[in-house]
């Protein structure tokens, strides 16, 4: 194996018996994704520095990461500004929880259930991409989950509304409290490095293509001949599950599950904040706004106290005005040869 | 008989009503293979309105639509554009974020069952019809950067890339100055020539369509007036006084 350095790019090669390979790191953008990864990875060694709950803001922000990667692919292939994704979060949360209780199920055996659930709702709720449009959506998309947190509170003997499902089973049982929060915060940081290869890999391709030309303009894709019912019910449903298992994930994390934590629309701000903050639907700028909102959020809260209920949401606005390409926008390369959906909703 | 066997697109006694407006009345149309048909008419005369059922975008309240034999009256659009029609827009609907070989490419994927066509492909055959309309050097250039010439040079890239049998342009010269006009005049008798369409042709600009198209159809409030060459139409007098009023037509 040789590293060189070769017009300000590092190149490795390795050379092994037939085998050639050689990849090049261009480090001059300290952008590049893979050395981003690498310092996530390396976010554990710091916590043990500073502190373990660190390491528990850093895997929430990782989660709301994977709740917001699949909410860009959504908003991108549907044409819709879903504000509800929240929903498929209890919904996963919610049979893990009570699978867990009622029938001392494991975390690994919830899951395929989760799916399914996920699955089935996310199916029929996606007839709401073709009946409704612009506003009507995202207000349609807005009440279902504030029905669905009554409903808790309705049939609070199942759902045990205000308190919440407790002593849901526990993803990692490692013994030390220190090596389960590392299992954790690798744990999402694996779900997370899925759905941002899984999200990226399909808007590079031909359906990201597609789902471009949905967003901006969906009945000209139709007369180009895009069978779009299809795309939009395909998209909607996909990204549904991806949510539940954020949500699956949550309540084999905390223990606790209780939907007036995610239910209402504050929870909803914040990763739609994230998705902006991020760079408006940009794959790799979602996971820097998650981590820029989540730390944001714990600094000024530990700093400012009861201040930092409107201190935090005007600093964000702020960015919104000043950063209108996100915080992506300030390392991406001026001169693109991609695909370069934002979000455009017309109508 | 013979006749309604070559004709390639059959309108037949189309009608659609937008609440009380009738917007078409029992319209009648027939193209044959290889014709140039200027639709021409003024302004809410339900020129655009014919292109959007033929295309599958409005259901027609009655009447139906042939297409090569087929009855294609309540497909949908994609599935009309699969069997090779096409259209342009009046005003330019580009897809904005996309770069201009990007919205070529995915008319090529898209414009017929080409399911196993990779992107690198659908891009090189895009590439192609980018240079055949004389865009290729704007090819990364998003399509909200460029130019209004340069969008109805677009559009009809995009619409080539389907490759349709029926090609509708629905007034491409609005907007554009008169040497614009030529280029884009020959550039689709060029198109005509090299993929072998039939053209369905709507246009204001009377000078150009007066040269380019074989047979005019002439529609007014919906219902069709008149039908024939250029010439004839250009004297025939109900059109004149649809275009220019009554007392002009007597005199």
């Amino acid at each position: 194996m040789k590293i060189e350095l070769k017009r300000s790019r590092l190149e490795v090669r390795l050379d092994y018996k037939k085998l050639k390979l050689a990849w090049t790191i261009e480090p001059r953008y300290w952008r590049n994704p893979l050395l981003a990864w690498l310092a996530l990875c390396a976010l554990p060694l710091l916590s043990l520095m500073g502190g373990l709950q660190w390491l528990s803001i850093f895997t929430t922000a990782n989660l709301c990461a994977t709740i917001a990667l699949p909410l860009l692919l959504q908003i991108i292939g549907t044409g819709r500004v879903n504000l509800g994704p929240q929903l498929f979060v209890a919904l996963g949360g919610y049979t893990a929880g009570l699978l867990s209780i009622n029938y001392k199920m494991e975390a690994l055996q919830t899951l395929p259930i989760v799916i399914v659930v996920a699955l089935l709702v996310g199916l029929s709720l996606s007839l709401l991409t073709i009946l409704a449009r612009g506003i009507y959506f995202s207000l349609i998309t807005l009440i279902i989950p504030l029905v669905f947190m009554e409903i808790t509170f309705v049939f609070s003997d199942v759902f045990k509304g205000e308190t919440g499902i407790y002593g849901i089973t526990p993803l990692f049982r490692l013994g030390s409290h220190l090596i389960n929060s590392i299992a954790y915060y690798y744990a999402s940081l694996m779900i997370l490095t899925l759905y941002l290869f899984l999200v990226d890999k399909i808007l590079r391709s031909r359906w990201g293509m597609v789902y471009a030309a949905i967003n901006n303009d969906e009945d000209v894709a139709m007369m180009m001949g895009v069978d779009i019912n299809r795309h939009k019910i395909f998209v909607f449903t996909v990204t549904s599950v991806l949510t539940a298992i954020a949500g699956w994930f949550f309540a084999h994390y905390f223990g606790t599950f209780a939907g007036v934590t995610y239910l209402p629309f504050t929870f909803m701000i914040k990763i739609l904040f994230i998705v902006l903050i991020g760079g408006r639907a940009q794959a790799y700028g979602t996971i820097a706004g998650a981590y820029f909102v989540s730390i944001l959020d714990e600094l000024l809260r530990s700093y400012l106290g009861n201040i930092s209920h409107f201190v935090f949401p005007s600093i964000l606005l702020v960015l919104l005005v000043a950063l209108p390409e996100g915080l992506w926008g300030i390392y991406r390369k001026h001169k693109y040869r991609e695909i370069y959906p934002t979000i455009r909703i017309r109508r | 008989m013979k006749v309604q066997e070559m004709a390639l697109l059959n309108v037949q006694g189309v009608t659609k009503r937008f609440g009380g407006l009738v917007a078409l009345n029992n319209v009648e149309l027939s193209i044959k293979e290889g014709e140039i048909v200027g639709l021409i008419g003024p302004n809410g005369a339900g020129k655009t309105t014919l292109f959007n059922i033929i295309c599958g975008f409005y259901k027609p309240d009655a009447g139906k639509v042939e297409f090569d034999g087929r009855n294609i009256t309540g497909m949908k659009p994609y599935e009309i554009c699969k069997l090779g029609i096409s259209r342009t827009f009046q005003i330019p609907r580009p897809f904005p974020d996309l770069t201009a070989i990007y919205n070529v490419a995915l008319a090529v994927m898209y414009g017929k069952d080409r399911a196993n066509m990779s992107l690198g492909d659908a891009l090189l055959d895009a590439a192609h019809y980018l240079e055949f309309v004389g865009l290729l050097r704007k090819r990364d250039v998003l399509a909200r950067d460029l130019t209004p010439f340069e969008l109805r040079l677009l559009e009809l890239a995009r619409a080539l890339a389907t490759t349709p049998k029926l090609l509708l342009i629905d007034e491409t010269m609005a907007g554009l100055n008169p040497v614009e006009c030529e280029r884009a005049l020959e550039l689709i008798n060029r198109a005509r020539d090299e993929f072998k369409l039939t053209i369905c042709w709507i246009e204001h600009v009377m000078r150009i369509i007066m040269k380019a198209a074989e047979r005019v159809v002439v529609l007014h409030y919906g219902m069709k007036i008149a039908e024939g060459a250029p010439e004839e139409v250009a004297r025939d007098v109900k059109v004149i006084e649809a275009y220019l009023g009554e007392r002009r037509a007597r005199g």
